[in-house]
């Protein structure tokens, strides 16, 4: 079992999509028909989505201080928790933890969208479209949840992201090596940040992706304490139960099971 | 770059001024952060808080064209609180050299001006020799007429408050940055300074430049690891196209284009490009000149070349003026140029004043565009508003290789010139450039013997073989890279570098910069050897081949002292043993030992300039506003800069600040290319940036009630465009004069010939340039902005 994991340093990050990039070159994934920026600032697009498994989030500048406004830059993808939400409602059992990543094996998706409602990072997403990339390969399949594989499916070494990365904002290796190396990095950058915080240790029982940030999580977005924790076991399988009650009532036919997984996949994303 | 990239980790300090190199030379970061491992601080200083920026221990913010306002500040305060390395500057600058009587300098105007042309006598911007001929120096720097005491009083008018009313940086913010980068005065510590557009495209370019070489002079950086002036390259071999003089006032080699009207002879241009020196410490490298440019044309033109003929000096196109970009635009547009060239170029974008600049393509009779796929420039008859059947333009498009689908060497930023291999082939009908070139030289001469014509020999009797045989399918770049290197023409045998160049005829040499990189060894541009030096600084001798001479710290004889000890022990480029020299390859050659010669080479002098008279608008930098300024130049009662050439053609073409209140400026994004033809087809790309935008700041948005993501148009005296306005707290107003100066920022990456498109950028910059080398002034102008 690989341990294996990510560290995204943001205080090295210049913001260059490189790795954006990298994802898409390597799996040959299509790219996203974008309009003026999602924002804040160049981010684009908004989210991540079946054909985007890995984008860069850029946040306001804040320049409260003349001579060192903070611009934060961050490099965003699955986080591949530990006890992942994904794995814990999908009703095909098609998401599982494999080395340690949380990979959706394709074969098995029916595109219910259950995991899509359970991500609170919003990572995985159904796919409206279907696409074979430029070696033939069916990267994109229509009606199923795709997101980031730390590049398992077309395996490789060091994953795409990392290997580009100018600035060494990001790194991979060993999780408690990398979780010490930014350890010894936040004593040093606390002297200019105070407030700056390593995410991924604990939440959704520690994630593969470890951040390290400027200041507290919740002033990038990111969950933590209950919000972080693990869906309740009895959610996940009430959660479970409903799909595969759908799953009956639209008598296990394909068609029938896709529409009725789009409505509830829409009814779910409007509670949310 | 005097450095290189590697280099800069060696910095403890590392400003980015004019440059924003984590957006547009992203790898280079990885050079800058490994700086900041240990220690080191990086200053951003810059209109806009750039992804540069955001990277920064420091950042000040200034308005833009008003750099030298800024350097002029920091040249004063090291001059003030003595923070200078007082033995370097003593020794290896011209501080101490007594100045010319008749120099003077009155309200922005130096000694020499004629008001009439705009141009400069530099007679007066001369030293005072003694009877050698040599010029008279103060070393003690008291004498009110040395260079040093003529820069403490002409910079004393930069004071922190003048820096702040012109430039709209506090007083505070400035003090910060000049106390950090004046800290490096210390011999044992040292700046870096990366430079780009944002410095040299302003009608003081040139001199925004200079002001980085009189800091770093002073500060004694200049030569030393993690120092030196560093020119962040843009086009990937720009820096090659430089070196073999894409340019139209030079030759291979930086030798001065002959002009028809001033070298009407080989004798009277060797008298006019050979600089003099009485001075036995100075080296005075350009003396070897004739032999670069004799060798020069002995490998153009082979046999017919000869001494009872200076070389075929004569057979060289002389320049009838002088004509940069701008001028050749104003010409085409004036209906004097027949046809045109475009190798890889796309003016209808990338072009100053691009609606001029695409109008003067329909007055050519034909034009060849070599690219890669159609771009603007070479569909330029389907612009809006333009009716094909107007244009008498017969276009040809070739289509081009890309650099991975050929073989040959590209020169980075550092000089070093790394040769690569074909990855693939091109598609379709793609050929490469040079085989190209080869194909039009063979048509062209074979018409010539056929036809005869007006002056055939110097097409006819050309020394021209890039091909292994006449009938072979392509050239090859070696060939033309071992002609580069230079060779013994009886022999034929590959030279060992420039220094085996002669005047008489016997050696031949494409580029003498050159010379080394291509020897009977074979070709060190192919090296890939992982060994670093014994100094430890990233200099990695055996991998590729630098210029010159594989020297990879130019200027490195400044980085010891007379005896030849490094001012700066722990990051030794070079050491004298007492016998030889060991580190980087010395400036100077070998056979000089650390008393012996001056240090910088390249001038007359042999020491650096801090009052120079190389240049066109004056000894000493001096602020002077653009030349479409919001505000009136409170430093001195020129507008300005005095010297900047001003065409008849473009005089009603520049607006005021009446009609046009915001400062504007032009720059790139990460995402995209240039004029955008390389990029703007690649859905990867245009994900992150699909169309084409300006950034103001949330001030002016509200002034105008723009909303981010609105359109918007954006328009001065010269064009009009629309773009998406991205409104951001990265752009803040200036207060200046009293008056709050904002800025509306564009990127110039977009036109309408390709998959994602836009309006140009260019359609808005202006037809003026440098005074020296005419760059267009993209970096600061005027517009109005209105919700469209």
């Amino acid at each position: 079992m690989s341990d294996n994991a990510f560290l995204v340093d943001t205080t090295k990050c210049q913001g260059c999509r490189a790795c954006q990039v990298a994802c898409k070159q390597w799996n040959g994934l299509p790219g996203e028909k974008t309009e003026f920026f999602a924002g804040p600032e160049f981010t684009n697009p908004a989210e991540l989505s079946a054909i985007t498994w890995n984008h860069v989030k850029f946040f306001p500048v804040d320049r409260s201080d003349a001579e060192r406004p903070i611009w934060t830059i961050m490099h965003k993808k699955c986080y591949h928790c530990k006890e992942a939400n994904c794995v814990a409602v999908c009703p095909e059992k098609a998401i599982s933890k494999v080395d340690g990543w949380t990979i959706i094996d394709q074969s098995k998706c029916i595109g219910c969208g259950a995991c899509v409602n359970a991500c609170v990072y919003k990572v995985p997403q159904v796919s409206d479209i279907e696409h074979i990339n430029d070696v033939g390969q069916r990267i994109v399949t229509k009606d199923k949840s795709h997101k980031c594989n730390a590049c398992t499916l077309n395996a490789r070494e060091i994953p795409a992201c990392v290997t580009t990365c100018p600035s060494e904002a990001l790194t991979f290796g060993n999780r408690a090596v990398l979780i010490q190396e930014a350890k010894s990095r936040l004593e040093k950058y606390r002297k200019t940040f105070p407030k700056a915080s390593i995410y991924g240790l604990d939440e959704f029982g520690g994630l593969r992706v470890i951040t390290i940030l400027r200041d507290s999580p919740d002033k990038y977005g990111l969950p933590t304490g209950k919000d972080a924790e693990p869906m309740d076991h009895a959610k996940a399988e009430a959660i479970k139960d409903t799909y595969a009650l759908l799953s009956m009532f639209t008598f296990g036919i394909p068609a029938f099971k896709r529409t009725a997984y789009k409505i509830a996949r829409s009814l779910g994303t409007k509670d949310a | 770059m005097t450095n290189h990239w590697i280099d800069i980790k060696n910095a403890d300090v590392i400003l980015i001024m004019g440059s924003n190199a984590a957006e547009n030379h992203p790898i280079s970061f990885k050079w800058v952060e490994k700086s900041r491992e240990k220690g080191g601080k990086l200053v951003v200083v810059d209109p806009r808080f750039t992804r540069s920026a955001s990277m920064a221990d420091l950042y000040a913010s200034i308005r833009p064209g008003s750099d030298l306002a800024f350097m002029g500040g920091l040249i004063n305060y090291a001059l003030q609180n003595d923070r200078i390395q007082k033995e370097y500057v003593v020794e290896y600058t011209n501080a101490s050299y007594l100045i010319s009587p008749d120099y003077s300098f009155n309200d922005g105007i130096f000694s020499g001006y004629d008001r009439a042309t705009r141009k400069y006598d530099k007679k007066s911007w001369a030293y005072q020799n003694d009877d050698k001929g040599i010029p008279k120096r103060d070393k003690t720097l008291q004498n009110p007429r040395c260079v040093y005491q003529l820069m403490k009083k002409h910079y004393s008018r930069y004071t922190p408050e003048m820096v702040e009313k012109v430039t709209g940086c506090s007083k505070e913010s400035f003090l910060k940055v000049a106390d950090l980068f004046t800290s490096t005065h210390k011999p044992d510590r040292v700046a870096t300074i990366l430079y780009a557009m944002g410095t040299t495209q302003h009608t003081v370019g040139t001199q925004n430049v200079r002001a980085y070489a009189v800091i770093q002079l002073l500060l004694g950086n200049i030569g030393l690891a993690g120092g030196g002036i560093n020119a962040l390259r843009g086009e990937s071999n720009v820096q090659g196209s430089t070196d073999h003089a894409l340019l139209w006032h030079i030759i291979p080699g930086y030798n001065p284009c002959p002009q028809a009207k001033l070298h009407p002879n080989f004798q009277e241009y060797v008298k006019a490009v050979v600089p003099k020196t009485n001075d036995p410490m100075s080296m005075n490298w350009w003396s070897n000149r004739p032999k670069y440019v004799v060798s020069m044309l002995k490998a153009w033109y082979g046999d017919a070349a000869t001494r009872e003929n200076d070389f075929c000096f004569d057979w060289l196109p002389k320049a009838a003026k002088a004509t940069p970009h701008i001028v050749l635009f104003e010409d085409m547009y004036k209906g004097m140029i027949k046809g045109g060239f475009f190798w890889g170029t796309n003016p209808v974008v990338g072009g100053p004043n691009s609606n001029k600049e695409a109008k003067a393509l329909e007055r050519l009779d034909w034009l060849v565009a070599s690219d890669l796929w159609e771009t603007d420039s070479s569909v330029f008859w389907k612009r809006k508003g333009v009716d094909p059947r107007n244009i008498k333009t017969e276009v040809f498009l070739l289509p081009a290789s890309s650099s991975v689908e050929k073989e040959g060497s590209v020169s980075n930023s550092g000089r070093w010139v790394q040769w690569r291999y074909k990855a693939q082939n091109a598609p379709g009908q793609a050929i490469a450039d040079l085989d190209m070139v080869d194909m039009i030289y063979q048509e062209l001469k074979a018409l010539y013997i056929k036809e005869g014509g007006k002056f055939p020999d110097p097409i006819v009797k050309a020394n021209w073989n890039y091909k292994h045989s006449p009938n072979a399918h392509e050239c090859d770049p070696h060939l033309v890279a071992k002609e580069i290197n230079g060779y013994e023409w009886k022999t034929k045998k590959q030279v060992l570098n420039f220094t085996k160049l002669a005047d008489d005829g016997s050696t031949a040499c494409g580029n003498w910069v050159y010379g080394g990189c291509y020897t009977e060894a074979g070709n060190m541009m192919a090296r890939r050897g992982l060994k670093d030096a014994a100094n430890k600084l990233g200099m990695y001798p055996e991998w590729t081949w630098s210029w010159p001479v594989n020297r990879r710290i130019a200027y490195n004889r400044a980085a010891v002292d007379r005896k030849g000890n490094p001012w700066d022990p722990g990051r030794w480029v070079l050491k004298w043993t007492g016998s030889k020299w060991v580190g980087d390859i010395v400036d100077g050659g070998p056979t000089a030992g650390p008393e012996a010669k001056n240090p910088f080479i390249m001038n007359a002098e042999g020491v650096g300039k801090l009052f120079s008279n190389g240049v066109v608008d004056g000894p000493l930098t001096e602020h002077f506003e653009p030349r479409e300024s919001p505000v009136k130049n409170i430093v001195n009662s020129q507008a300005f800069n005095p010297a900047t050439m001003v065409l008849d053609t473009v005089a009603g073409e520049f607006g005021d600040s009446a009609q046009y209140p915001y400062v504007a400026s032009s720059y790139r994004v990460t995402e995209h290319w240039q004029a955008g033809a390389m990029t703007r087809n690649l859905p990867w790309l245009t994900e992150l940036v699909p169309d084409m935008f300006c950034e103001i700041s949330p001030s002016l948005a509200g002034k105008k009630g723009i909303k981010n993501g609105d359109m918007v148009r954006i328009f001065n005296k010269r064009g009009s465009i629309q773009a998406r306005a991205l409104v951001t707290d990265r752009v803040q107003p200036w207060k200046i004069q009293g008056k709050e100066v904002e800025m509306v920022g564009m990127v110039w990456h977009f036109g309408h010939g390709c998959a994602a498109s836009g309006d140009s950028c260019n359609n808005l910059t202006p037809h003026i340039g440098d005074a020296n080398t005419m760059i267009p002034e993209f970096k600061a102008f005027l517009v109005n902005i209105e919700k469209a």
